[in-house]
């Protein structure tokens, strides 16, 4: 999948650098919301097939929400201070963070404001995805299980999983799912609204 | 306006994802669809950022930014969750002595 996505990717950009029809372009704004829909209305279906996750909240104790709470306000947070260095406005670095390393949607909804933007989402989220992978049997062993599961984010649920299932225990493993379900759901939302701050 | 049509439709899915009982069948089919969905949107997001030339051209400020803002934004949260972890590992550990 993760071929795929690069594909589809650098397949469009060879698109929209030789010969993407110009009477297209104006299009491409309905195109992206017609699809997001779509794609959201398929994630939504996907989070109810897990099961009633309330009840599985409920088994581990309401306290475990203060993980995907803790690993949102520092994402956003983590993301708004990295653009005072590298002079991003705060609302396009918050929503950046705001993609908890779900690069595909964060993208696609911030390629709506500016192409740039969708790009520098893109690449951020990705490179997130990475760094987990690789830090977090390290952050396990040296750092904490709960802590494993922040450099995850929104994958905590999918991508992520078994490396953090590998690293810590069962136990960890449904928090971690939880949290990935939780961020999921947070994404299409907290996007859209910090990037909404910067017209205040 | 997008905010609650893109939260009305993640509820709905949802729905139908835990009351449709959907099988093994139409499961497949619908993995099929979201990733063909997907796909189709990072196509569409490759052709704007392909029309915008002077992307491809800034492509290194841009990954050196991506990387900053992916760092700060994962030790924010390892140290987030460090805040809460003492708390949360104190209330599972009463939990398992109940269970005892």
């Amino acid at each position: 999948m993760t071929f795929k996505i690069l594909a589809a990717v650098i397949l469009g950009i060879i698109t929209g650098y030789f010969y993407f029809p110009s009477f297209m372009v104006q299009h491409i704004g309905l195109l992206i919301d017609v699809g997001l829909c779509l794609l959201l209305l398929f994630v939504g279906i996907d989070i109810g097939m897990q099961g009633n996750i309330l009840t599985k909240i409920k088994k581990m104790g309401f306290k475990v929400l203060l993980v995907p709470l803790m690993v949102a306000i520092g994402s956003i947070a983590g993301a708004i201070t990295a653009g005072i260095f590298i002079n991003l406005p705060f609302n396009e670095a918050g929503a950046i963070g705001a993609g908890f390393g779900w690069y595909s949607l964060s993208a696609i909804e911030l390629s709506k404001h500016s192409a740039q933007l969708g790009t520098l989402a893109f690449i951020t989220n990705v490179i997130r995805e990475i760094i987990a992978l690789i830090t977090i049997p390290l952050i396990a062993k040296y750092v904490g299980n709960y802590e494993a599961i922040a450099p995850a984010g929104a994958t905590a649920m999918d991508t992520t999983l078994p490396i953090i299932s590998k690293s810590t225990d069962g136990s960890i493993a449904m928090v971690s799912f939880i949290t990935g379900v939780v961020l999921s759901s947070m994404v299409p939302i907290l996007v859209p609204l910090i990037m909404s701050l910067g017209g205040i | 306006m997008n905010i609650l049509l893109y939260l009305l439709i993640l509820i709905l899915g949802a729905i139908i994802g835990l009351k449709g009982k959907l099988k093994g069948n139409i499961k497949n089919r619908i993995a099929t669809v979201q990733n063909l969905a997907l796909l189709f949107l990072l196509f569409i997001m490759g052709v704007k950022i392909g029309l915008e030339k002077e992307i491809l051209l800034s492509l290194n400020t841009i990954g050196f930014q991506g990387l900053i803002l992916a760092l700060f934004s994962i030790i924010f949260s390892v140290l987030g969750v460090k805040l809460v972890s003492a708390t949360i590992l104190k209330k599972n550990k009463e939990v398992e002595v109940n269970d005892l």
